[in-house]
């Protein structure tokens, strides 16, 4: 992969930057000579070589091609939105930074319009995915380039599941409840985040909503319609399927409680990633070897839902010159570049865009596969609705989750429903 | 029937046995995060073993820990970081404490509520206009920028602290000292302040314990990870999406205690034996 990306000349770089300010798109143009040096600043991954490939492959090349040097700055999990935030804020800071969920429309003013280069760089990988753009598009402009989505699916273990009968994974949520009783009862519960954790939580509640006709708020993105009698089935269903699947214990969990439990043979079911299999298969290659992972079930619509997890690429207005990080933007997201660095990621970031629809790392792991097929149909927390800082609010507020939690915990259908629906009002009264 | 005088089996009901629960209590965490950091993986995720055990020790975990992080550089930013920021928040901390505990003037109380209210303001709400500043003063990436702005969370700590201190320390003491012909900054710095030792022992310990335990500011100023103080480097290093490295991570957290643990058990004598000295003449 090392000889493709030196492939990548600065001519090519050159070709790119005449391509875009020739087309006159550009919002910005460049003002005096190349910076020396830019950052782009990303969330530490899981997977060292992801990190590791950015930095001793992609940056070089970038910088040996231009003479600009990429500076990869990693930041912890769960502290990249406090980065972001500063840097959007402060005006000052890294150039591109790696965002996530619907945070280019939360920082929407301090982002460039960057709709000119993710057209070159959908038309030079077979165009984007229809809901790449659910979470970039403020306004009718892209505010960050996507990269990658990190489904939320569902990981078994299929040796337990054939023990009771179950030979390949649930194509219903009723039917995985039924598998889920069974294999209760044999000892190996399931384990689904109910807690104030950052993903996995959404990353189930979210689609089991869905799949039953229900929402959060209308299409308007104003109307509240979480009150409704699909809702109530929904949370029913869950409250049967926690009782009768699960253990208390999962009402406080967290994102990194349900990797454990799984690695640790305590349940054999939940939602999540594919870093369950990844380390499965790094530090316990026996469990490894019989985790499974399928799409979410089906509701009683008939229609299944994953959550998405988009993670995407913003530069700051205060950028010096947004020009070169236009062009380091579009270098980045050629296939010549990014392909060696969702390879070494093993299908982790799942690509929006149509050239890596059978790309070959997809196939290093078939297990991987439903996660490129979930694509088709996952979504933002408040879909239907448009993006908004009222729909950040519900999720940072967990309504949902807590709706489904509480109701696990022994509140019933309608207080929850009814608590749900007043705090919603309250969120989107100024929608 | 006092302990001294019972015989062992009070001894033991009403010492060792509180005194030992007590100890287990305070030094079961510490206990959890060794045996972490000394198990294989394959340990820590087995639930069919008992957990409180090591079946196989190993020191991989260290090991990666010191080769595969830059610890002993965090660790050496953040007693760096921390001796500093106490210094300073301890000189201005008596500097705001003095006049507000011994001095009458108009608007002392009010002063005074200010400094416990500037204390009370919550973090999240300063780190994006002391970004700016650190910004444009070209501080951040650099160890400055955390020295600097941790005072502003210690020296309302320290001051109010010491406030409290000071009002002990008997003003006749001082008014004798004046009368002997002392000026006011003689008095201070000859008579109150030796008395007051005690205080700024335990001013600092708590204001270096905080220091070393910060986040946020660390988190926002410090992104190379050659600057990082440990909280920061650990957890940006160490965890991973929703993979946890539990045994560096707690293999960080014990070696990033022992600063700690060894001043407060090197300070401890010199605090109990403070606590008593000075007010009276030998």
């Amino acid at each position: 992969m090392t000889n493709i990306i030196q492939a990548a000349s600065r001519r090519d770089i050159l070709k790119i930057s005449a391509l875009t300010a020739v087309g006159g798109i550009l919002g910005a143009s460049r003002a005096g000579a190349a910076p020396k040096q830019m950052t782009m600043m990303h969330e530490s991954s899981f997977i060292p070589a992801y990190d590791a490939y950015f930095k001793n492959t992609i940056a070089p090349a970038y910088e040996k091609a231009t003479g600009i040097k990429i500076v990869y700055e990693t930041v912890s999990v769960g502290s990249i939105q406090t980065r972001d935030t500063t840097v959007a804020e402060t005006g000052t800071g890294p150039e591109m930074a790696q965002m996530a969920f619907n945070w280019p429309f939360l920082f929407d003013q301090k982002l460039v319009d960057v709709t000119d280069i993710a057209k070159i760089i959908g038309d030079k990988a077979g165009g984007w995915h229809a809901n790449a753009a659910e979470a970039v598009v403020v306004n009718g402009k892209w505010k960050a380039i996507p990269f990658g989505n990190i489904g939320q699916l569902m990981n078994y273990r299929m040796d337990w599941f054939d023990e009771v009968g179950v030979k390949s994974f649930p194509e219903t949520w009723a039917e995985l409840l039924e598998a889920g009783i069974k294999l209760k009862k044999n000892g190996h519960p399931f384990g689904f985040e109910l807690g104030h954790g950052f993903g996995d939580n959404h990353g189930w509640l979210y689609p089991l909503l869905w799949s039953f006709g229900a929402r959060e708020v209308d299409k308007d993105g104003k109307t509240v319609a979480i009150d409704s009698a699909e809702t109530a089935k929904a949370i029913d269903f869950c409250r049967e399927f926690f009782q009768k699947t699960m253990f208390e214990d999962v009402l406080g969990w967290t994102d990194v409680s349900n990797n454990k439990a799984f690695l640790s043979e305590q349940i054999s079911c939940t939602n999540n990633a594919e870093s369950i299999l990844y380390v499965a298969k790094r530090d316990f290659p026996d469990i490894g070897k019989v985790t499974g992972q399928a799409q979410n079930p089906k509701g009683p619509t008939g229609e299944r839902f994953h959550m998405l997890n988009p993670w995407t690429h913003g530069i700051f207005t205060h950028t010096p010159d947004v020009q070169a990080a236009k062009d380091f933007m579009v270098w980045l997201m050629d296939p010549k570049q990014v392909a060696g660095w969702y390879d070494v990621a093993d299908s982790y970031y799942g690509p929006f865009l149509h050239a890596y629809d059978d790309a070959s790392f997809w196939h290093k792991e078939p297990r991987n596969l439903p996660y490129r097929d979930s694509m088709a149909n996952s979504h933002l927390p408040g879909w239907p609705a448009p993006i908004s800082r009222p729909q950040s609010e519900s999720v940072a507020k967990y309504v949902v989750v807590d709706m489904f939690a509480k109701a696990c915990a022994g509140k019933s259908t309608k207080e929850v429903i009814a608590d749900a629906s007043a705090q919603l009002k309250q969120i989107f009264k100024n929608a | 029937m006092s302990v001294e005088r019972g015989g062992w089996r009070v001894r033991a009901l009403k010492l060792w046995i509180p005194l030992g629960a007590f100890m287990v209590f305070t030094l079961f965490p510490f206990y959890w995060m060794a045996v972490t950091s000394i198990k294989p993986n394959s340990e820590l995720y087995n639930r069919k073993i008992m957990p409180m055990i090591v079946y196989h020790p190993t020191l991989k975990h260290y090991v990666d820990l010191l080769t595969e992080t830059n610890f002993l550089v965090w660790t050496w930013n953040t007693f760096l970081v921390a001796v500093v920021s106490t210094a300073i928040s301890l000189v201005f901390g008596t500097m705001l404490a003095y006049p507000l505990a011994r001095m009458k003037f108009a608007g002392s109380a009010l002063i005074s509520f200010a400094v416990a209210a500037t204390y009370l303001v919550p973090q999240p709400l300063l780190f994006i206009p002391l970004a700016d500043i650190i910004n444009q003063l070209h501080l951040g990436d650099t160890l400055t920028s955390v020295m600097l702005t941790y005072p502003t969370l210690l020296v309302p700590f320290c001051a109010w602290l010491l406030m409290g201190y000071f009002r002990s320390v008997p003003v006749e003491l001082e008014d004798a000292a004046r009368i002997d012909g002392a000026t006011r900054l003689q008095t201070i710095f000859k008579v109150f302040l030796p008395l007051c030792v005690p205080g700024f022992i335990s001013a600092g310990i708590f204001a270096f314990t905080l220091s070393q335990n910060e986040f946020l500011y660390a988190l926002i100023f410090l992104t190379q990870t050659d600057v990082r103080t440990v909280p920061v480097g650990a957890i940006a290093e160490l965890v991973k999406g929703d993979v946890f490295y539990w045994g560096q991570l707690m293999a960080a957290a014990l070696l990033g205690s022992v600063p700690v643990a060894v001043i407060y058990s090197f300070f401890v004598e010199h605090y109990v034996a403070g606590l008593t000295a000075g007010a009276v003449k030998q």
